[in-house]
């Protein structure tokens, strides 16, 4: 049969093969199977109030931005963090404390993620202040991390850092997308060693030079008084 | 106008109309997470005392403290806007309409111009409710709606600010009168204009399925509520 096909054939199946091999599968989290008014099973909240909402006939992941206070972070955070960071919850919770300005939740499915490609669709429903949606990854035991993240009242992309409790520019997209809200959105990013690239509903953002190599948790990012929907987080793990 | 918004608002509530929500027609039916606002409740057209954003508004215009630090800045401030402080809670209820105009003091403009110059100074302090009051901070929102360059810069060093030190519902409002003179959609709905036969009208808005979240989380009465008070047609 090989010889009835030919070689370019041939070459062609085992390419494809080879590239099934090793594109590696995509991880999808579905909140489908939480409980519509409690916190996510799936995910860890540690700033902010972070509820699994109805909206249609999806369940979502809810940042509610309503009850959100100054330095405030979410209930049972010394639990979370022993979860997610065992005997070294500590700093992290003293970090987190630091970054109450901003609500995070971190998926619990993965420690150490380095490279590949991250996504996750939101919907901003209001906030007075904010009106932010963003990627957290390099999340590390100490609490620092970085995020790639949506502004509803600036209309941009932006990527910050977080170092002990101090929030810093890294870089902003070029592009402003005014977005409205109450419509679904897509922003994702790809990380290859130290190359950083983010789109939002498929448009590029980013192409960027991280410092160094990113390890750490990942998970969803929002600030202050946000309101927002988020549901469809997915990664790629690429070795 | 020396009556503001707040008066219209009273007097328009007691007729104790009764509205239901033209949002219900648009859900899908599947019931939001139960710590929302289900905006498809039959709503009074009355403005209670007891009702959640008149007692928030009321906590946050207390001025029994009088724990503020400009008070030089804040009598100038009233007396431009036209205000005698306390002022009585709803402060805002959210409505305003086109061609409804506050009555503001002869030192409003020189004002106007002090508070420009002030947020064009990097570091300045702002005059938040820490410094010049509650009072103090609505004269600033209403001094602020008045001006298309002054409302910008406000409503950039209100948000900034943040809800302990900006009031979230004029915070909300200016956003919304704002928005709308950029050619966006409002957010809340409490931008009104009275058309050609008369008739109070809703301006564009966006996202009006979930205006009910937002505008309690910025200490406004429910969105039907605020479409009754400011006396829109059917």
């Amino acid at each position: 049969m090989m010889q009835q096909l030919g070689p370019s054939v041939i070459a062609v199946f085992l390419a494809s093969f080879s590239l099934a091999a090793q594109t590696p599968a995509a991880k999808q989290i579905s909140f489908a199977a939480e409980i519509v008014g409690r916190e996510p099973k799936t995910f860890a909240p540690m700033v902010g109030s972070w509820v699994i909402s109805r909206e249609g006939n999806r369940n979502v992941l809810f940042i509610d931005g309503r009850v959100w206070k100054r330095g405030q972070p979410a209930g049972g955070l010394a639990d979370k963090a022993r979860e997610l960071y065992g005997a070294r919850n500590e700093e992290f919770i003293e970090s987190i404390k630091a970054f109450a300005y901003y609500p995070i939740a971190v998926y619990k499915g993965i420690d150490d993620f380095q490279n590949g490609e991250i996504s996750v669709r939101f919907q901003m429903l209001g906030g007075a202040l904010d009106r932010c949606a963003g990627i957290l990854f390099n999340l590390k035991p100490n609490g620092d991390y970085l995020t790639v993240r949506y502004n509803g009242t600036e209309d941009n992309v932006v990527l910050w850092t977080f170092n002990k409790g101090v929030r810093k520019f890294v870089n902003r997209a070029p592009t402003l997308v005014p977005l409205e809200l109450g419509t679904w959105h897509t922003l994702k990013i790809s990380i290859h060693g130290t190359s950083l690239k983010s789109w939002l509903d498929d448009k590029p953002m980013h192409d960027f030079t991280l410092s160094e190599p990113v390890s750490g948790k990942i998970g969803v990012w929002s600030k202050t008084d946000s309101m927002v929907e988020f549901d469809d987080f997915q990664f790629t793990v690429a070795k | 106008m020396r009556a503001t918004s707040v008066h219209r608002a009273l007097a328009i509530g007691f007729l104790s109309c009764m509205v239901t929500s033209a949002a219900s027609a648009q859900r899908s039916g599947a019931s939001k997470s139960a710590t929302r606002p289900d905006s498809r409740r039959t709503v009074a057209c009355t403005v209670n005392s007891s009702d959640a954003w008149v007692k928030r508004q009321a906590v946050w215009f207390d001025e029994s403290k009088h724990d503020w630090s400009n008070d030089s800045l804040r009598t100038a401030l009233l007396a431009a806007a036209g205000l005698q402080a306390p002022l009585k809670a709803p402060v805002q209820n959210g409505v305003r309409v086109d061609g409804q105009a506050h009555t503001f003091g002869p030192t409003a403009d020189a004002l106007t111009q002090d508070l420009m110059k002030l947020a064009a100074t990097r570091g300045s302090t702002w005059p938040t409710r820490s410094v010049v009051g509650p009072t103090g901070t609505h004269a600033v929102y209403l001094l602020a709606s008045r001006d298309t360059a002054l409302g910008r810069a406000a409503l950039h060093r209100m948000m900034e600010a943040g809800p302990d030190e900006s009031p979230a519902a004029d915070v909300a409002t200016l956003e919304d009168q704002l928005r709308l003179g950029w050619g966006r959609k409002q957010l809340y709905g409490t931008q009104f204009e009275i058309d050609a036969s008369g008739k109070v009208r809703l301006k564009a808005m966006e996202d009006s399925s979930h205006a009910d979240l937002r505008r309690e989380g910025a200490g406004l009465p429910p969105f039907q509520l605020g479409i009754c008070l400011a006396g829109t047609s059917k």
